[in-house]
Order: structure tokens, then C-alpha cells, then sequence
């Protein structure tokens, strides 16, 4: 069973886009740094946002909700969004969820940079 | 050819062991194309769920709005978990009259329908107008469920039913993240009463256990206007207005009864 790991966002920039490197838990408690995260990325005026879930082990569906609501905020913004290092079972998850109509899924950093 | 066999198996094993499972995996519904309604529903109409697909958050037409609505139960020495457990055995008995679920007799979990066949308030001389629609169990763990909509449904998104402690306090919440489905839907929840009333029923259901827990209901509501937007590319969803739909097989509804107790 794996551990318990907390929620951490760290933000760095590579070719024009923000990236977002999530760790951990993606729950009710990941609102306010996910938040600050989004708000500091778009400060720098990126053409795209990249959200890395590599590190990512656990999503809830407060989580998902999150994740609905940086992608809106993006929409708003018209920056475009994409996700990398996503398990199959995330994937599946924004398949079903209907994520993934609007957020581009490649499987990692470079694919997603090149995109 | 056994021992190859055996072999083979023996390989398939160790790479799915292998495999990290995540701890969530039990608790999100499998993907589905279409909804199927399975099993039968004492007392439910059932239309316009089996055979509709999803519709999330993003794929609505309105405006996106997050709404959470927060019961503390003061005083009371349950746990989260404790509160879930009731909450999901007792879901159907705390809707309102206007708004009743039928969930299947597995209950709350991932992948399950719940049926709903709602009221819409009388406005402007129009009558009543019913509503059968539904949700998917989209996730559930022991402290939470969430439902997504199907076409058609009035809105277009989550709800997630929680209990959680803060401070010390257990906290009963329930939070929408969604939009008006079609033009129709957003008309009526701006101007005809059907905002108010949706925001009615989850008052009602967090009463409710308030009622239960003997606490008073001091129900916190908090709205945000997640994007103001309108989607017209998803005018088209009207296709699926379930409010419509409901109302014009009214009359065929009505005949088969009529016709039925006459044979």
C-alpha cells in the first residue's frame, strides 16, 4: 500500500510555458496551493500551461473538481493546458470525467513542450 | 505445456503485481459510453438516462458555477466516516417531495445510477413541469461520493457529498461544480426560479441531517461564478432537454396507463 504523501505544486518554466509539477495527494486540501500555483504561473504570461502529474498517486473527486477548475480558468485565459505523466488509471479518469475533451494528454515533458 | 502454461501465468502475475494500483482505483466508476439502468426502481419513472452519455462540468452551456453548502454539526461526537455511512443508507429519505432519488439497491457506489424524477416549480401560470432524469455514481470513498450528470439533466457537472472535520468539528458538505445544460435550462435557473430551487434541495437534505444529529441548521452557502461564459456551441444539448422531453411523452404515458387499466 503506498504512503500517505501530501500535496505540493512547484512551479518552473521551460520554453515559453509554465510548468506545474504536482506531488502527492490531490484532495480538498490541495485548493489553496493548487491556486496559488495557477495564480503565479499566469503571472509570467506563459503561452501554455504544462500540469505534471508524474508524482501525483492519489485523486479524489474533490480533486478532479480542482483540476476542472484550473483547466476553466485557463479556458478564460485562452492559455492552453496540457498534462503529462498521467497513469492509465488517471487517464481513464479524464476520460470518463470528460476532462480530457479540452485537455490535451501527451506522456511526458518533451511531447508536451513539442505540442 | 502445462508447466509452459503455468509459466505464462506465473509472468502475468508478477507484471500486474508489478504494476502500481492506485489507492483510488476502487472508488471511481468505470468509464462508460452510455448509461445503462440496471435493476428495477420501485416507483420510479425512468427516462432519459439509459443510453445518454456524461456530461461534465465543460461540456455545458451556461454560466460555470462553484456552490458549496456547509453544515457543522456542532457538538455532536461523530466522525466523518460515521456521517458518510448514514448519509449514503439514508439518501433517498432526505430529498425533498420535489426532487426524489432512487438509487439501486447496491446503493452508493462507483458506477451505479440514481434516478430522479424531480418537479420544476410552477411560474408565470405554467403548471408544474416534471422532470426524469438521473446521475452517475462517478466516485466514492468513505467520507464522500460524488454524482455526474448525463445529457439532458438540468445541469451539466459534479456534486460531491462530503462529511470532513475541521477544527475539531465534523462538517456536512455538499458542492456543485456545474452549469445550465442547455439555453433552456440557463433561462429557467436565471429567471424562472430554478436556480433558487436548486439551491433549495440541497438545503432541504443538509436540514435534514441536521435534523438527525438534533443541531441547528446553520447552513453556510457559498457561490462563485467559476466562468461567466456562455458555451453556444453547446446550444445543441437542447436535443436532450429532459424537462422537454419528460413533458411531450407525457400524453403517450398517460394512454398506456389509461389503456392498461381498461384491459
Amino acid at each position: 500500500m503506498s504512503q500517505f504523501r501530501p500535496f505540493s505544486a512547484a512551479l518552473r518554466t521551460a520554453n515559453g510555458a509554465a510548468i506545474i509539477d504536482l506531488s502527492g495527494e490531490i484532495n480538498g486540501a490541495a485548493d489553496a496551493a493548487l491556486s496559488d500555483a495557477y495564480a503565479q504561473a499566469v503571472l509570467g504570461r506563459p503561452q501554455r500551461l504544462l500540469l505534471n502529474f508524474h508524482d501525483v498517486d492519489y485523486i479524489n473527486s474533490t480533486g478532479i473538481a480542482l483540476i476542472v477548475g484550473v483547466l476553466a480558468q485557463a479556458r478564460k485565459a485562452q492559455l492552453p493546458l496540457v498534462t503529462f505523466g498521467l497513469s492509465p488509471h488517471y487517464q481513464e479518469i479524464f476520460r470518463i470525467t470528460r476532462l480530457a475533451d479540452f485537455i490535451g494528454m501527451v506522456e511526458d515533458e518533451a511531447a508536451a513542450l513539442a505540442g | 505445456m502445462d508447466e509452459q502454461m503455468t509459466e505464462t501465468m506465473a509472468d502475468e502475475t508478477a507484471n500486474a503485481a508489478a504494476l502500481p494500483v492506485s489507492r483510488d482505483a476502487a472508488n471511481w466508476a468505470r468509464p462508460v459510453e452510455k448509461l445503462a439502468v440496471e435493476g428495477e426502481r420501485a416507483g420510479a419513472l425512468n427516462l432519459n438516462v439509459a443510453g445518454k452519455g456524461l456530461t461534465g462540468p465543460l461540456q455545458g452551456f451556461g454560466a460555470l458555477w462553484q456552490k458549496t453548502y456547509r453544515l457543522p454539526l456542532a457538538a455532536v461526537d461523530v466522525s466523518p466516516a460515521q456521517v458518510m455511512a448514514w448519509w449514503k443508507g439514508h439518501l433517498p429519505e432526505l430529498m425533498p417531495d420535489d426532487s426524489r432519488f432512487y438509487p439501486s439497491m447496491t446503493g452508493v457506489q462507483p458506477g451505479e445510477v440514481v434516478l430522479i424524477n424531480a418537479t420544476l416549480p410552477a411560474m408565470f401560470g405554467a403548471p408544474p413541469m416534471p422532470v426524469s432524469t438521473g446521475v452517475l455514481i462517478l466516485y466514492a470513498d468513505d467520507e464522500s461520493f460524488s454524482v455526474m450528470t448525463p445529457e439532458g439533466h438540468p445541469e451539466s457537472g459534479f456534486n460531491t457529498f462530503s462529511a470532513l472535520e475541521e477544527e475539531g468539528v465534523t462538517l456536512c458538505q455538499i458542492q456543485s461544480l456545474a452549469r445550465a445544460n442547455d439555453p433552456v435550462y440557463e433561462f429557467g435557473f436565471r429567471y424562472m426560479g430554478g436556480g433558487a430551487q436548486q439551491e433549495q434541495i440541497w438545503r432541504h437534505v443538509l436540514g435534514q441531517i441536521a435534523q438527525h444529529y438534533g443541531v441547528e441548521p446553520a447552513i453556510e452557502v457559498r457561490k462563485q461564478c467559476v466562468d461567466s461564459r456562455l458555451q453556444w456551441a453547446k446550444a445543441g444539448n437542447v436535443w436532450h432537454n429532459a424537462v422537454i422531453r419528460t413533458t411531450l411523452t407525457a400524453p403517450l404515458r398517460w394512454t398506456k396507463r389509461a389503456l392498461g387499466r381498461t384491459s
